[in-house]
């Protein structure tokens, strides 16, 4: 356990049973539970309005949560950014028009007690030539870049990133990354929302996969990436045996519900030669294949069906 | 917060439309109109300009921090990027009302120079200090004005809102037509707006006369009412998150 600057051991962050609802029929977040340990560096996976950008208002203390607890480094989100010891990077945030980029990083420098020096600021963010250009001069990209230096202005303990390379093209976001990676091993424990697998998997210690407003994976990138080498088979056959189907090489769930079939498989190579030397007649048989999308959707597949049966 | 300050101010400055708004326009209509002869309550038409352009000066300077700006700050953003900084909100909101008091002193020591020397209005030291300090005083309840501007409106329509607000109190007021050329029902709802009792503070304080308390009391429950709207509004923005 590494010990934080108020001298409390514990989890960087703690999201417990977090409940967040926009509308009655709506809830953002539903009972989502995570600890976040100091030095991670955590990748928050999922589609647009999985919840994502909740969870990180949340943790901004931006948000309330309607129930649950939010401990940051050991307090309220409050305490933590009024102590300065949070950075945070929002998807969209604008800069306030008429100020040049030396002028606002000034600004953020000064309204911390603990400070990175100007030159470092503009030499991770990459903005070094931007310095006195005008906000409203900026691109999309390089607006980008500045709100990333005004995250680090203070030396967080803890980094909060939403979606931030969103507006980068391929060389700033290689830059943003091993920017990202010198401030981790600096000691900051970072949380990023991203939509992109290969971005969390290259980036992040561990990924927390977020669907529907719940967790519904949380591990290493390598096991993460496992799930979407699954595949889904969805097929019929007369009188199907999920213990028969779940013998077959590579299967991990099968669902039967009357005669038809979906069953989840590592290696669909390995499956479909052995389901039809079973001999048996399969068919209407579909593969549903890779991506993230569909990793997602082999990974929540199993909380749909209220009427099927689940074998795992 | 004198690094905010500083930084809002700077940045103000640079806003072109705002610097012809509360400079510009007002000098503009001070060298058209302040030539003409007549003497009104024992002041030159100079001398009441001078007053009537200081207050839409200090309205709209006033105003601007707060409101259109604030707006814009709502609708990009950037607020929410200020609150997940150190800075807290009451201090932040003490920077505005900075800011919105300290801008107004560019168009105050145009008009003043302007008065002075276009208008050759003579007026001794201690009535410029006292005009200065009414106008300090008294736009307070416009700055307060325009946070309920900026937190009811946004971006683009907090500037149209911002400048139909002004426009009506300046007219209903009496800042840009004698008042006694309104039509009496208008007379009435005028008397009540805040613009109203400013100017005569002002005017009062160019003629050496009493102040008014009445004037003063006017303008400090307008400060206080709009101030409960804005909290208010404030709450209500930051309960639904």
């Amino acid at each position: 356990m590494i010990t934080n600057k108020q001298g409390a051991t514990g989890p960087a962050v703690a999201f417990r049973d977090v409940v967040k609802v926009y509308h009655p029929d709506i809830k953002a977040l539903d009972h989502v539970s995570f600890d976040i340990q100091p030095g991670e560096t955590v990748a928050l996976l999922g589609p647009n309005g999985a919840g994502k950008s909740t969870a990180i208002d949340t943790m901004l203390g931006l948000r309330t949560p309607t129930s649950g607890e939010v401990r940051i480094l050991g307090g309220t989100a409050a305490a933590a950014v009024a102590a300065g010891q949070i950075g945070g990077m929002l998807q969209t945030s604008g800069l306030p028009e008429g100020a040049r980029v030396a002028e606002l990083i000034g600004l953020f420098r000064q309204l911390y007690r603990d400070r990175r020096s100007t030159g470092e600021l503009l030499m991770l963010a990459g903005i070094d030539d931007l310095a006195d250009r005008r906000v409203e001069q900026l691109s999309a990209g390089q607006t980008q870049r500045v709100r990333f230096a005004l995250a680090l202005a203070g030396h967080p303990e803890l980094l909060f990133l939403d979606e931030p390379t969103a507006a980068l093209d391929v060389a700033a976001r290689r830059h943003f990354w091993q920017s990202v990676e010198t401030i981790a091993r600096q000691g900051t424990t970072v949380l990023f929302a991203t939509h992109y697998l290969e971005e969390a998997d290259a980036n992040a210690t561990r990924i927390i996969v977020v669907n529907y407003g719940r967790v519904i994976a949380d591990g290493t990138p390598a096991r993460i990436k496992a799930f979407t080498a699954t595949r889904t088979l969805r097929f019929a056959m007369p009188a199907p045996d999920p213990s028969e189907l779940l013998k077959l090489p590579g299967v991990t769930d099968v669902l039967v519900n009357g005669d038809a079939v979906t069953a989840r498989t590592g290696d669909a190579d390995e499956t479909l030669p052995a389901l039809y030397a079973l001999g048996r007649k399969v068919r209407a048989m579909e593969v549903g294949g890779g991506g993230l999308e569909e990793a997602l959707i082999a990974l929540t597949s199993a909380d749909n069906g209220s009427n099927t049966e689940r074998v795992s | 917060m004198t690094a905010f300050l500083r930084f809002e101010i700077i940045r103000s400055l640079r806003n072109v439309r705002f610097v012809v708004f509360i400079a510009g326009f007002p000098v503009l209509l001070y060298l058209i109109y302040a030539k003409q002869t007549g003497i009104s309550q024992g002041l030159t038409v100079a001398a009441i300009l001078m007053v009537s352009m200081a207050v839409w000066s200090g309205m709209g300077s006033a105003m601007f921090a707060t409101g259109p700006q604030l707006a814009k700050e709502r609708q990009s953003g950037w607020m929410r990027q200020l609150r997940v900084s150190p800075i807290s909100a009451p201090r932040w909101f003490a920077a505005k009302l900075a800011q919105g008091l300290l801008l107004i002193i560019p168009g105050f020591v145009l008009l003043i120079l302007l008065g002075f020397g276009y208008g050759h209005v003579h007026l001794a030291a201690d009535r410029v200090a006292v005009l200065a300090a009414v106008l300090v005083g008294g736009v307070i309840p416009f700055c307060v004005l325009g946070l309920v501007i900026g937190l009811v409106f946004d971006g683009q329509t907090a500037q149209v809102a911002q400048m139909l607000t002004m426009l009506v109190l300046a007219f209903l007021g009496g800042i840009f037509i004698p008042y006694s050329n309104l039509p009496p029902a208008m007379q009435d709802i005028g008397k009540a707006l805040p613009s109203y009792h400013l100017v005569q503070l002002g005017w009062n304080a160019v003629a050496g006369r009493a102040l008014g308390v009445q004037h003063m009391l006017a303008l400090a429950a307008w400060a206080v009412v709009l101030g409960l709207i804005a909290v208010w509004r404030w709450r209500q923005e930051s309960t639904t998150a």
